[in-house]
């Protein structure tokens, strides 16, 4: 169990405690805008994409192939993109923020 | 029962090339058949153009339709705008209620099915179910959809070799004629309101959207749901398991689309002379990106011939990749998802009685794409008969 907090693109934050699974499933579960996870987390849709903020890319990790494969050919992608879906909340990342791409 | 792994055709091509050269309507086509290949070209629509009326789909449709279907016939930047207008409709499914009303219908198909000793999948329920699914897509009354049922599995190409298109076309003219003296909250009715850049769009246009949303949203449809019920049949541990974790509806789902990969390839015309991997195509020809092929490329998918329903990640790309990509795809999912749901809920085991296949005969190869007919036996998992 941990916080995390979405940054949607007009600036609303929308944190979340207690919360497990992924940052996708998350957000879809409290209904943070502009993420869709439309293919419910199997890395074949990218409407799950966020930013990782910059304090957080070491914890959080480096996306797998099949997850960068995506990510490369999406546009508006950086160093800091993550699919939500592949991002699970651990413990570790307690009080983690994102912002939230616009699908 | 063993548990029958699915041939992909195109697995020796893609061991040697990214491309196989081969021919339809009598033209060369230079077919993409590896997953980073289809990916990258599907992205690239300067070198590989969707501008090409009746063209993106293989065989082309000059004898089958009059209109250019949009938004799947235009590039960008033009795209975007076509695209937006119809966005709303396609976002449908996303809402809860439209999830329910799907699951509902399912339920009284599969009601329905039961009380009889066998049911023929595709048109007894296939057909009905992506017809009256597509009148919640489109905003319709449910009764239209039994017009659309008399069309077959496809508008266009349907087995009995007669084709409905012009039938279809006539049809949906009315329809725009009726919503422009009196519009309402469907489909026709948002095209006839609607504002291109501040114009509003011609009647062609007009007609050119409806087209791909019965052509487009029907054999795909109904080929995904024969499909599921032809898979479970030949697997049914799958149903066992998802009925066991109900989260593995959601993989399944997924696994479905790349398993069955619904549409087999769509065309892109190259605007200038390029050369494809090496293979050279003259400016006017056209490139396939075949979704099928991609989609069972082992260097992305471990044993891309087995269905398996826990597959993570399954980058599948059977909705196509980039601007165009398929808006169907909520509906589709809903669809699916609701009938794997209500499958685990109602039925403990599917046995099938007979089938034929459906077979796409090309000239460098065969694809098995869904059934003509796939006749089954349904058993309820209620443990006693309705006593109603
Ligand atoms: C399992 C079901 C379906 C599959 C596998 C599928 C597949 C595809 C694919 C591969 C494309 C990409 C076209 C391209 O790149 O040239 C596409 C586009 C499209 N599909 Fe679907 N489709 C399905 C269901 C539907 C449904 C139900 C509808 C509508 C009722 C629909 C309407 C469209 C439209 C309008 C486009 C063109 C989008 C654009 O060009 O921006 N599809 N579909
Ligand atoms: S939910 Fe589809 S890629 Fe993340």
């Amino acid at each position: 169990m941990a916080k995390v907090t979405f940054v949607t693109t007009d600036g609303t934050e929308v944190s979340i405690s207690d919360a497990n699974g992924s940052l996708m499933e998350i957000a879809t579960a409290n209904g943070v805008d502009e993420i869709e996870g439309a293919c419910g987390g199997v890395c074949a849709c990218c409407t799950c994409h966020v930013k990782i903020r910059p304090e957080w890319l070491g914890k959080v990790g480096k996306a797998e192939e099949a997850e960068q494969d995506m990510l490369d050919e999406e546009d508006g992608t950086d160093e800091r993109s993550r699919l939500g879906c592949q991002v699970e909340l651990t413990d570790d990342l307690d009080g983690l923020v994102v912002d939230v791409v616009p699908l | 029962m063993p548990e029958c792994p699915y041939r992909d055709p195109f697995k020796e091509a893609r061991r040697k090339s990214p491309v196989l050269e081969t021919e339809f309507d009598g033209e060369p086509v230079a077919m993409l058949v590896g997953h980073k290949a289809v990916r990258t070209a599907a992205r690239d629509h300067a070198t590989f153009s969707s501008d090409a009326p009746f063209r993106v789909p293989i065989p082309r449709e000059e004898d089958v339709r009059t209109v250019r279907q949009y938004p799947l016939e235009v590039d960008p930047p033009v795209h975007a705008e076509y695209r937006r207008l119809i966005d709303p409709f396609f976002r449908r499914p996303l809402e809860p209620a439209y999830v329910q009303r799907i699951e509902n219908l399912i339920e009284e198909l599969l009601v329905d099915a039961l009380k009889r000793d066998s049911i023929e999948i595709v048109r007894q329920f296939a057909i009905p179910l992506q017809s009256r699914a597509l009148t919640y897509l489109l905003n319709m009354p449910e009764s239209e959809a039994e017009i659309w049922i008399t069309w077959g599995t496809h508008v266009f190409r349907d087995e009995s070799g007669v084709s409905k298109g012009a039938e279809m076309e006539a049809y949906t003219n009315s329809l725009f004629d009726q919503a422009e003296s009196d519009p309402g909250d469907d489909f026709f009715s948002a095209l006839v309101k609607a504002r291109f850049d501040g114009r509003p769009l011609t009647r062609e246009e007009m007609q050119g959207y409806a087209n791909i949303a019965f052509a487009g949203g029907r054999d795909t449809i109904i080929n995904s749901v024969a499909t599921a019920f032809g898979l479970l049949a030949d697997q049914p541990s799958a149903l066992i398991a998802m009925r066991a974790n109900p989260k593995l509806i959601i993989t399944a789902s997924e696994e479905l689309f790349r398993f069955a990969s619904p549409v087999t390839h769509l065309a892109r015309i190259c605007p200038v002379d390029t050369s494809v991997h090496g293979v050279d195509v003259p400016a006017g020809n056209l490139v396939s990106l075949n979704w099928a092929a991609a989609n069972f490329d082992d260097s992305v998918f471990d044993d891309p011939e087995q269905f398996q329903i826990d597959r993570k990640p399954n980058p599948h790309i059977a909705f196509g990749k980039g601007v165009h990509n398929c808006p169907g795809a909520a509906h589709a999912r809903v669809i699916i998802r609701g009938l794997f749901k209500k499958l685990t809920e109602m039925i403990s085991a599917i046995t099938i009685v007979s089938e034929r296949r459906k077979v796409e005969k090309e000239a460098d190869y065969e694809r098995v794409n869904a059934y003509h007919e796939l006749t089954v036996k349904l058993e309820s998992s209620a443990s006693s008969p309705d006593c109603k």
